[in-house]
């Protein structure tokens, strides 16, 4: 094989032990008294024919946490959900957890967590109620108190009413709960929910969100929430890790994900429409002074180690963060730019302009700007974020 | 003209060869549906007039003369009054239970199993080949093998082989049909609510394959029922229906009146019970 097993041991990841303190999950009843988390993945590493799937990660959940892991299609995301419910056998891994137990060589059904999965995957030749009560069936709960619960969790998703329906009667939203009741039913101390809504068309979405959200902080359960929506990830998670070819890229709360992104990855990932490569002049405190082409910016420190004067570093600003004057006030980071043309969206307008560095896109939320030609585009060093490249 | 019907996007008939024009107005010819109905209504006369011939002529006195008058009970009579037919039927009876059971199981296991490989091509092509084997070719193999080479006394169960052996392709593919569309993700979430293997299997996928593994059950017995190439050379000293039927209506005797009154019977009883069964398979199910 192309890979070799010691390479992976010795890059630790190491970072994921210190965002730790940051989640404010209480612990809940049944949980572990000292308030260790819930779930464990130490060190896992996945290989599907040849292909790094999984290199070394480390996550950790706290009980009753909300944690995404968000990532494109093929960053090892879904691999390492399969792996939690034990679908998949890693190819090496330090430690799996779960309550503290490990269950690394416990099968996937006598594991205590359950998944929502993209494609539902529910059985077509059962009712809305069998599908549902299934998880207790096969634990052996008897039928009347099978269907109490079953009704239970059909009134948590309002799909109650259609406990004798079948499932091919039933439209891809309602699917979809029903996917989430049967899942919740078996109270498994880990719900995985495999990308449940991607499925869904938008208005749906957006509901199910909500939803979900209100869904996770009713139970108190411990959420493992997959997705490559970013949107999704801001929205409803305690904390984001953010994947890329099977590594973690960078962990934290949506807020610090979403305004200081470790590197031009994390930042181009959660929607950073401006991203220059700039040379760093000096780093004092939390401000970092670079240069970019013939223009000299001045921003937050991002990323993660602090480099030395003189490293690439990249800037990067968001469309809305930026004005358009004629005179820039004091204190803020100012382009020269001859304006181009308009797009109208509706609640802002979206401008382009040309300045020296390149082209920018200004989000203008009260659009009877200006229509002279000659700007000055500028934003605050607040708004500003310098990271690693 | 032209440059308008070119605009509006039609193609105009004459830039159009020959053979294409041809096919294009062939394709528009209003007896197609016509001629379809009646090769259909063809092909079922040849069905059933041979068969509905065949009962008729069950009450025929002289069947072989291709005259029905005089009719007559004088071939039932004579089909009650004569035993020999029993035990070959009998024997027929249970041996195509026998392979029809042991059809269903090993299609199912063999079905689930190609349908689980990556590549399933080359096991698929192996095992549906003996579908093409002529069935004398098979049982002429079959007795060199076993009886020559092997020296073994052929018995019934050289028959039960030979029969399964020939039917075992048709109840894999009817199997295969259904395997192939069941989706195997229903048991990775069946596994993830917490049911064990024997339950996955019993619960989520045998319920799915039911159709398929029942079919598979219908013609494996079907197939066995009416064999009678391959039986006739690994038979040893036993004797089926087709063989004993074969052997009466093959000899000048005066046995071939009953074969005629047999064969409707039979006919009279397989028929419903089949109609029934592939409503109950195709109908029912599928309703439910």
């Amino acid at each position: 094989m192309a890979f070799s097993a010691t390479t992976y041991a010795e890059r630790a990841t190491g970072r994921s032990a210190e965002s730790q303190p940051e989640v404010a999950a209480e612990p809940l009843a049944g949980a572990d008294a000292a308030g260790s988390p819930i779930l464990e993945v130490i060190d896992a590493t996945h290989v599907y024919d040849g292909i790094v799937a999984l290199d070394n990660v480390t996550v950790t959940a706290a009980a009753g946490e909300f944690l995404t892991i968000l990532g494109e299609s093929g960053s090892g995301k879904t691999t390492l959900l399969r792996l939690i419910s034990g679908l998949e056998k890693p190819y090496r891994i330090g430690a799996l957890r779960l309550g503290g137990v490990d269950v690394s060589s416990v099968p996937a059904f006598q594991r205590n967590c359950t998944t929502v999965f993209q494609h539902y995957a529910l059985f077509p030749h059962m009712t809305v109620g069998e599908n549902v009560e299934y998880g207790l069936k096969v634990r052996g709960v008897k039928p009347s108190a099978r269907r109490g619960r079953a009704l239970e969790a059909l009134r948590l998703v309002r799909l109650d009413e259609k406990y004798d329906r079948r499932i091919h009667q039933l439209s891809g939203g309602e699917r979809q709960r029903v996917a989430l009741a049967r899942a919740l039913v078996p109270r498994p101390a880990i719900l995985l929910l495999d990308e449940p809504i991607g499925a869904l068309d938008e208005k749906l979405r957006v509901d199910m969100q909500v939803e979900l959200k209100e869904i996770h902080m009713r139970l108190g359960m411990t959420f493992v929430y997959i997705t490559h929506s970013q949107e999704e990830a801001l929205t409803m998670s305690d904390r984001i890790i953010l994947m890329s070819r099977g590594r973690i890229v960078q962990e934290g709360p949506p807020a610090e994900i979403f305004d200081h992104p470790a590197n031009r990855f994390v930042a181009s990932f959660m929607g950073v429409e401006h991203l220059l490569d700039a040379e760093l002049l000096a780093i004092e405190g939390a401000m970092a002074t670079c240069r970019v082409g013939p223009a000299t910016l001045v921003g937050k420190w991002s990323g993660t180690e602090r480099p030395a004067a003189g490293a690439e570093v990249v800037v990067g600003v968001r469309a809305e963060r930026l004005h358009l004057a004629d005179e820039a006030p004091e204190g803020v980071n100012m382009l020269p730019c001859r304006l181009g043309s308009a797009i109208y969206k509706g609640k802002y307008l979206d401008r382009t302009a040309d300045a020296a560095i390149g082209d920018l896109k200004i989000r203008l939320w009260d659009s009877h700007h200006t229509s002279e030609n000659e700007a000055i585009a500028w934003w605050k060093h607040q708004d500003c974020m310098v990271m690693s490249a | 003209m032209s440059t308008a019907a070119r605009q509006a996007g039609l193609v105009e008939e004459s830039a159009l060869a020959a053979s294409t024009r041809f096919m294009r107005r062939a394709s528009c010819w209003t007896f197609w549906p016509a001629l379809a109905k009646a090769l259909g209504i063809l092909a079922m006369a040849a069905i059933y007039v041979p068969l509905v011939w065949l009962a008729v002529m069950s009450f025929a006195a002289s069947p072989l003369s291709g005259i029905p008058y005089p009719l007559t009970m004088a071939n039932y009579a004579q089909l009650i009054g004569d035993e020999r037919w029993v035990p070959p039927l009998r024997t027929s009876i249970w041996m195509s239970a026998i392979v029809a059971l042991v059809c269903m199981v090993i299609a199912t296991m063999v079905g689930r199993a190609i349908t689980r490989m990556r590549r399933p091509g080359p096991v698929l092509l192996l095992t549906l080949l003996p579908l093409f084997v002529p069935g004398l070719t098979m049982g002429a193999a079959l007795f060199i093998f076993l009886r020559i080479m092997m020296g073994l006394t052929l018995g019934l169960w050289s028959i039960f082989v030979a029969q399964l052996i020939w039917a075992l392709p048709f109840s894999l593919l009817l199997v295969l049909v259904v395997a192939s569309r069941f989706d195997l993700r229903l048991l990775e979430a069946a596994e993830d609510l917490g049911a064990s293997p024997w339950r996955r299997f019993w619960e989520i996928e045998m319920p799915l394959l039911r159709p398929g593994i029942l079919g598979a059950g219908i013609f494996g017995y079907l197939l066995s029922f009416n064999e009678l190439l391959r039986s006739l050379f690994v038979r040893g000293v036993e004797t089926t229906m087709p063989i004993y039927n074969w052997a009466m209506a093959a000899s000048q005797q005066s046995q071939v009146p009953i074969i005629f009154s047999l064969s409707a019977i039979i006919l009279f009883v397989t028929l419903p019970i089949m109609g029934a069964l592939f409503w109950f398979l195709f109908v029912k199910l599928d309703r439910d």
